[in-house]
């Protein structure tokens, strides 16, 4: 699903949150959005999802206008998402219910996710129970499993140790390209970032605007991402990190 | 979970009968120091209280007050929780049906009597109105409070999967605010419950726990005063600590697991 940006902007009240912003997200291709904390990426999220409409501009799915969400784009948010009050499998199984798939139906399939995600063995414990790369794992088998074609991902390891982060991280590069939605990555990680995107845009603080966008499609990477040294480097300084030792 | 919040298993037993054992004993010790036509001990109000049960009059009583109170309760119940849900997602409506509750809620239900008894007769429905208003305030308000504290991610991700408002409601609402509903439910019971007494002593029609008390105090038959006094403690406990309580746990499995 190719998404499209149009001079959006997106006020809440008198905050001007997101002004003019334009972009084109081409279907299975994966965009990172980095920026301060509080600049609007988020709203670009929700705008995508349909949870939110633009104030100006247009926000569309393959030349179809968005007005409302839909389980073909899903947003996979930074935690606390799943319902304490049901098992991990059932979490997963509701996203199924949601389009009207039967309950032993939706459950079969959601128990397969699960063994996906290497949850095997976890399907009746709940979120509480579990640590937070697990429940990490699950709100991701919760979104794949209603075959998005766009994946909107909300930090979605931002409470994670880096450890466990770079394990979900494998875990969610596998599930992509296995199943090639367009997927909108918001990350505070420009490790992350590099990983895992084919561009990155790099945000400025609010009203949100693209200071910088980064080209890296075909790229092989790994976790040692030395070669992205200088991009590292360029990003943070984008967003007033010092990369060089004074002296003085 | 590894820090333990509650009391579980028999400790709590042991706290609930040591409840028990200090209120029987406050009443045996003003026994033991008033004459015994003035406040009967424990044994002579058992001894009364297994023979009333024998009497298929007392039975009638027991079983009118029940039905009495599920029917308003039972109102309250499901008028409560709609109208708390409905608040949930209708901010406006919210709001005003939170300050009518604020100014009812004022006014005690038993105060209604004379009014309810006018228009609607003399009758059980009086009773089962003023029971239903009693209980409808709370249930309604905490069900409604507790939808604003609903977190919005958990709506949010229900939107994205594609929930209707209905499935909303039914799939994310209720079960997240389960817990202060049970609570609701809880506070809900004992004022019909106090309703329900007060209401059957001052209307006096038909038979029930109530008429049955209030007709003891006019005989100044005391022991029939204690033995109703009793079985109102009694129902009202296993109501709600066996099965309200129990209804809590199951419903609330997740927090207990």
């Amino acid at each position: 699903m190719h998404l499209s940006f149009e001079q959006v902007d997106k006020r809440f009240g008198k905050l001007e949150v997101i002004k003019g912003f334009s972009g084109e997200m081409a279907s299975g291709e994966l965009v990172a959005l980095v920026g301060p904390s509080g600049c609007g990426k988020s709203t670009l999220l929700h705008l995508a999802a349909g949870l939110e409409k633009p104030t100006a501009g247009k926000v569309t799915a393959d030349g179809n206008a968005i007005t409302q969400p839909g389980p073909k784009r899903t947003l996979v948010f930074q935690e606390h998402a799943l319902y304490p009050w049901l098992t991990l499998v059932d979490n997963v199984a509701m996203a199924l219910e949601m389009q009207g798939i039967g309950k032993s139906s939706a459950r079969e399939q959601a128990k397969t996710w699960l063994g996906r995600v290497n949850l095997a063995g976890f399907e009746q414990y709940y979120p509480h129970q579990v640590s937070g790369g697990m429940r990490q794992r699950t709100a991701l088998a919760r979104a794949f499993i209603a075959s998005p074609e766009v994946l909107l991902l909300d930090e979605p390891f931002g409470a994670l140790d880096a450890l466990t982060r770079m394990a979900l991280q494998d875990v969610l590069r596998e599930l992509i390209e296995e199943h090639k939605p367009t997927v909108l990555l918001v990350t505070h990680d420009v490790d992350e970032a590099l990983y895992l995107a084919d561009r990155i845009l790099v945000f400025s603080n609010r009203p949100a605007r693209v200071l910088k966008e980064f080209n890296f499609t075909h790229c092989e990477k790994s976790h040692d991402l030395s070669e992205f040294a200088s991009e590292r480097k360029e990003i943070l300084a984008l967003l007033g990190i010092k990369t060089e030792v004074e002296h003085s | 979970m590894s820090q333990q919040r509650r009391l579980t298993g028999p400790k709590k037993y042991l706290a609930v009968l040591l409840a028990v054992v200090f209120i029987l004993l406050i009443w045996q010790a003003a026994a033991w120091s008033l004459p015994s036509f003035l406040m009967p001990g424990i044994p002579t109000v058992l001894e009364r209280l297994f023979a009333s049960i024998q009497q298929p009059e007392f039975r009638e009583g027991l079983a009118g007050s029940m039905s009495r109170l599920g029917a308003g309760y039972g109102f309250a119940l499901l008028f409560g929780i709609g109208f708390g849900l409905v608040g949930g997602i209708l901010f406006f409506f919210r709001e005003t049906l939170r300050a009518a509750i604020v100014i009812l809620q004022s006014i005690p239900s038993i105060a209604w009597v004379p009014l309810f008894l006018i228009v609607m007769g003399f009758g059980n429905l009086p009773m089962i109105v003023v029971v239903a208003l009693a209980a409808f305030f709370p249930m309604a308000l905490s069900v409604m409070n507790a939808t604003e504290s609903v977190q919005p991610v958990h709506v949010a991700a229900a939107r994205v999967m594609g929930a209707s408002r209905w499935q909303l409601i039914k799939r994310v609402y209720l079960p997240a605010v389960m817990p202060e509903l049970i609570t609701g439910a809880q506070l809900a019971f004992g004022n019909a419950w106090r309703a329900l007494i007060s209401a059957e002593m001052l209307i006096g029609f038909g038979q029930g726990l109530g008429r049955s008390l209030a007709y003891s105090g006019e005989i100044a038959d005391m022991v029939g005063v204690m033995t109703n006094i009793l079985v109102i403690a009694i129902l009202a406990t296993l109501i709600d600590q066996v099965v309200l309580e129990k209804f809590k746990q199951r419903m609330l499995r997740y927090q207990y697991v």
